[in-house]
């Protein structure tokens, strides 16, 4: 064998093995950066990028936080652009509870929260931006573990603010759109099993947190899909009704925190 | 020296008018020197081979000069004097005996008057002049003399005083007016139309100060401005303005009744005569306040009545509204609500189209409110104090509804505040509207965009420093530092050139330099704002939420818009310090804000000790649905005022107002020397200004006046000293001349 030779199949085997990851972990969906560059709008789409407890860890592909990432925002946005005169940015925006930059967007978005885990310094931020002004929206998680999970790091968030439910009479229901018939939004997984509920969670609570003014700062949405309704809202098979409630839902949360 | 050569002194010169007594006839003279110049040529011409040209010429010009001060001899210089006629004239002693001639120290001013006066024509009585005395205040009084005077004058009114003298002697023969006085006027001093009408009479003023410019040991509470009428919960601040003329350090305290409400400590420093200190008050329950402002005495001090001055401050308990137009849902919309939201005396009403056919209403008292959308009448939008326009196009306006805001401002009195927007301000059109003119900016046309979400540092202007609006600290210092501290706002608006009356409280910082952010102008009745973004909100974002300064701004923001907007029927009392008289000013217009006429006014006028009567308040003539009067107070202390309007004997309407009056206090402030006004009398009459130490010019400048009964005396001058030198100058000078030159 020339002199070197095994020297030269390892690296190019080293290589090729490294190509081929590189390559396969781009088919489908790619990896979506950690910040968004910058887009001109009054209002900015941002999903939370949340620390998430050991069953949330999600994989190397995709953390729990990006589901439905980025159709579910890239469909929202454009319903708001038709449906308010909302001047909207047309992509959204990623941030961590720690990035700075999170108090330029009074308006965030959470998914999968049952499996999040705020420690004590995001739960400090996350409180200090809503008694600022911030409003949180949360969707996507069912079933008792999951509610136990997501109250876990909420109550650290606020430990003297009770979480209840939403009146009926409540302007979030009825800023734009009057919300006196709720249904259950489901996930894609309906258009397989028929079924709207998911690991237990067979009633739809919409509930949330009030600061000492009586203004909603967080909109808990809990055993319903609004993401996934907002991500299928192109596809066929998803009903046009559940889709349509999303679209209302988001912007009423929307519209009721830039007047609340 | 001058007198030696010239006979007479230089002021006889300057005060006399060269004649010549000579009766040669002037052909006669003009014939002499044509010979006498042709014979000297001819002479000089014949002896041409003697004399080289230059020395002839030297020779020519000094005969001629000779020749003329010969033929000048002949025609008998003479100076012509207008002096008084002695015994035939009079000159008014006036004696300024207001409140502030009693301040001296060994010695006050009103003797120093006094001696002035008594001294001045000691030394000559040649003249005969028939002296008048007078006392100088508010008017001026004769009296036959100044033994029995003390400085008993409440005020001073020198124009109005010597106006007084000057037609009381119109038919007699004034020489002149000797007024010794410090200067001091409480009544606003000499206009150029006071000057105008004392020289009209064609008598001198001549001025004898008396007094000091400056007084080291005295501080004085110079002003206090601060708004009258406020809203409850405020916090007033108090601009106090001081004069000193020294270096001292002092202690500003301000009492609600009895009540110590504030006490701070003011330095005043030595390279500036006047001091400017900012005083935080706050004034809780609603009704009127009496509030007063006093120094501390500095170390030698004697005056002290010049150290207080009170003030009323209504706080009313009145709910306010303002109405608030957006074009679309954004932050700034949300962020404001919320900064008024504690707020108990504004009240916002917004109209927020959230969809293009979708407006979303807040604040409203009932569904009907606002149900068709921005108002549409004036008695609809005029119930509002103020209105507020966002993000919306000019042209989701109709023309009609325009010219309804801009009668809202102009008319109404209310407040236009206009905020930054991608589809406000130029980009909306409004530029091109019918509220163009209302605005305090020149709009850029729509087709350019002007709005940019680029964070933008906020700069506090000087005016902006002193406006009580945009206090976010309780110091000038720390509320600087309070806006330098302030984060970028989220975006701004180019707003385009000012207008002449416009002021820029704010500047935003970009890329193409420092911008206007917050600029007014008063307009009509009203005024108008605009705040170039709408990107306040990200200083209630980007601060800890203990911090208020975003709440605060928005407060103090929108209580000025609505504090100076005035209510369809109001009264305000008016008077100066020490002044006599208080001014009553009512208006009375209907719902829809147009003067009414048809009404009888009459005002209760009550003291705080329970004195009372009535007076009935006369239409004006230049305004209409405004009725006045004037009243004389008859003691110190507050007066309520409620003005009713009657209409067929009903009353329909009443309107209230109060005041705190404090009589004779004028004199007590502001009585340094005021140099400038009399040199400005004297110059202005043909007289002049004197010092204590230059009273002996005096009798000369009595004797010379150019008014009474004159004479008028003749003096030869050809005879002076200097002239006999000037020919034996010429002369001599020809001679030595000659002898140089061997033509001798």
């Amino acid at each position: 064998m020339p002199k070197g030779f095994y020297s030269i199949l390892i690296a190019l085997t080293a290589l090729t093995l490294i190509g081929a990851t590189v390559v396969w972990g781009q088919s489908g969906e790619s990896e979506p950066p950690r910040a968004v560059r910058e887009a001109p709008g009054e209002f900015q789409f941002v999903r939370l990028a949340y620390t998430a407890n050991r069953y949330g860890q999600g994989n190397w592909r995709r953390q729990m936080w990006q589901t439905d990432w980025p159709d579910a925002e890239h469909h929202f946005l454009k319903g708001i652009s038709r449906l308010t005169r909302v001047a909207a940015a047309e992509q959204g925006r990623i941030l961590t509870p720690l990035d700075q930059s999170i108090y330029d967007f009074p308006w965030i978005y959470a998914v999968e929260v049952g499996y999040w885990h705020l420690n004590t310094q995001e739960a400090a931020r996350l409180r200090d931006y809503l008694l600022r002004g911030g409003f949180l929206m949360v969707d996507d998680f069912h079933g008792a573990w999951e509610w136990s999970s997501f109250v876990a790091s909420m109550q650290r968030v606020f430990p003297d603010r009770p979480i209840v439910d939403i009146p009926e009479d409540d302007e979030a229901f009825h800023v734009i759109y009057d919300l006196d018939h709720r249904i259950q939004i489901p996930s894609r997984m309906y258009t397989y099993t028929g079924q709207t509920w998911e690991k237990g969670g067979k009633t739809p609570h919409w509930r949330g947190i009030y600061d000492d003014e009586g203004r909603l700062m967080v909109s808990i949405n809990f055993n319903m899909d609004i993401g996934d309704a907002w991500e299928h809202a192109d596809w066929p098979d998803y009903p046009e009704n559940m889709t349509a409630l999303a679209y209302r839902f988001g912007i009423n949360y929307l519209i009721y925190a830039m007047t609340h | 020296m001058f007198e030696f050569l010239f006979n007479y002194p230089r002021d006889d010169y300057a005060r006399s008018e060269l004649i010549y007594a000579g009766d040669w006839p002037l052909w006669l003279l003009v014939l002499l020197s044509t010979a006498a110049i042709a014979g000297i040529s001819w002479f000089l011409y014949q002896r041409r081979s003697v004399v080289r040209p230059p020395q002839m010429m030297t020779v020519w010009v000094l005969q001629i000069a000779m020749l003329a001060l010969v033929i000048w001899i002949l025609q008998q210089p003479t100076l012509s004097t207008e002096q008084l006629r002695a015994g035939e004239n009079a000159v008014a002693f006036v004696l300024d005996i207001s409140e502030s001639m009693a301040y001296g120290e060994s010695e006050s001013r009103l003797q120093q008057a006094m001696r002035s006066l008594s001294t001045s024509l000691a030394e000559d009585s040649s003249l005969e002049l028939a002296v008048q005395h007078y006392e100088l205040s508010d008017r001026a009084r004769p009296v036959d003399s100044f033994l029995d005077t003390e400085p008993s004058g409440t005020e001073t009114s020198i124009a109005a005083s010597l106006t007084d003298v000057l037609r009381e002697a119109r038919f007699n023969p004034l020489a002149a007016i000797v007024l010794s006085s410090d200067g001091a006027d409480t009544r606003g001093g000499l206009s150029p139309a006071d000057l105008a009408e004392l020289a009209g009479f064609g008598v001198p003023i001549h001025t004898i100060a008396v007094g000091r410019e400056s007084i080291p040991e005295d501080i004085e509470l110079t002003d206090v401005l601060l708004p009258n009428k406020v809203l409850p919960g405020s916090t007033i601040t108090a601009r106090v303005s001081i004069r000193h003329d020294d270096a001292a350090n002092t202690r500003i305290k301000v009492y609600n009744g009895d009540a110590l409400l504030e006490s701070l400590p003011v330095e005043l420093r030595q390279d500036t005569r006047s001091t400017t200190a900012w005083v935080n008050i706050e004034l809780a329950e609603a009704g009127h306040h009496h509030l007063r402002f006093s120094l501390d005495g500095i170390p030698g001090e004697q005056e002290l009545r010049n150290n207080s001055r009170s003030t009323l401050v209504e706080v009313a308990d009145q709910e306010y509204r303002i109405l608030y137009f957006e074009g679309e849902p954004r932050w700034e919309y949300k962020f404001m609500r919320r900064a008024l939201a504690g707020d108990e005396d504004l009240k916002i009403v917004s109209l927020l189209r959230v969809s293009p056919n979708k407006y979303y209403r807040q604040g409203i008292d009932s569904p009907e409110q606002l149900e068709n959308g921005f108002p549409a009448t004036r008695d609809e939008l005029f119930s509002y104090d103020a209105l507020i326009i966002g993000s919306v196009e000019a042209a989701s306006l109709s023309g009609e509804q325009q010219k309804i805001i801009h009668d809202f401002v102009s008319e109404r009195g209310g407040s236009l505040l206009m905020i930054a927007g991608p589809n406000g301000l130029g980009n909306g059109g409004w530029g091109q509207s019918q509220i163009a003119d209302v605005l305090p900016v020149r709009l850029p046309p729509s087709t350019t965009n002007s709005f940019f979400r680029k964070k933008a540092a906020v700069v506090l202007t000087p005016q902006g420093a002193d406006d009580q609006m945009l206090r976010l600290a309780d110091t000038t210092d720390a509320n600087r530092q309070s806006w330098n501290e302030l984060p970028e706002v989220a975006d701004y608006q180019v707003t385009g050139g000012l207008k002449p009356a416009a002021v820029t409280l704010l500047n935003v910082m970009t890329d193409v330099g420092l911008l206007p952010l917050l600029v007014k102008q008063p307009f009509g009745r009203g005024h108008s704002y605009i705040l170039a973004t709408g990107g306040t909100w990200r200083w209630q974002m980007s601060m800890p939420v203990e911090n208020q300064s975003h709440e605060t701004f928005w407060r103090q923001l929108l209580r000025a818009l609505v504090a100076s907007a005035p209510n369809s029927v109001s009264l305000t009392a008016s008077g100066d310090a020490g002044s006599t008289e208080i001014s009553l000013r009512s208006e009375f217009r209907d719902d829809a804000f147009r003067p009414v006429n048809d009404i009888a006014v009459t005002a209760v006028v009550t003291h705080q000790d329970g004195d009372s009567w009535e007076v009935e308040l006369a239409p004006s003539v230049d305004e209409p649905g405004v009725f006045q009067a004037n009243i004389t107070p008859t003691a110190s202390g507050t007066w309520y005022f409620e003005a009713v309007a009657e209409r067929n004997g009903e009353p329909i309407d009443v309107a209230r107002a109060s005041i705190h009056y404090e009589s004779g206090q004028a004199e007590y402030f502001n009585f340094r020397r005021d140099s400038r006004a009399l040199q400005r009398l004297s110059e202005a009459t043909g007289g002049r200004y004197l010092e204590l130490d230059e009273l002996d010019a005096l009798p000369d400048l009595l004797r010379y006046s150019s008014s009474g009964i004159t004479e008028t005396d003749y003096r030869p001058i050809w005879d002076a000293p200097a002239v006999f030198l000037l020919l034996l100058l010429l002369k001599g000078g020809e001679w030595m001349l000659r002898r140089r030159w061997s033509t001798i």
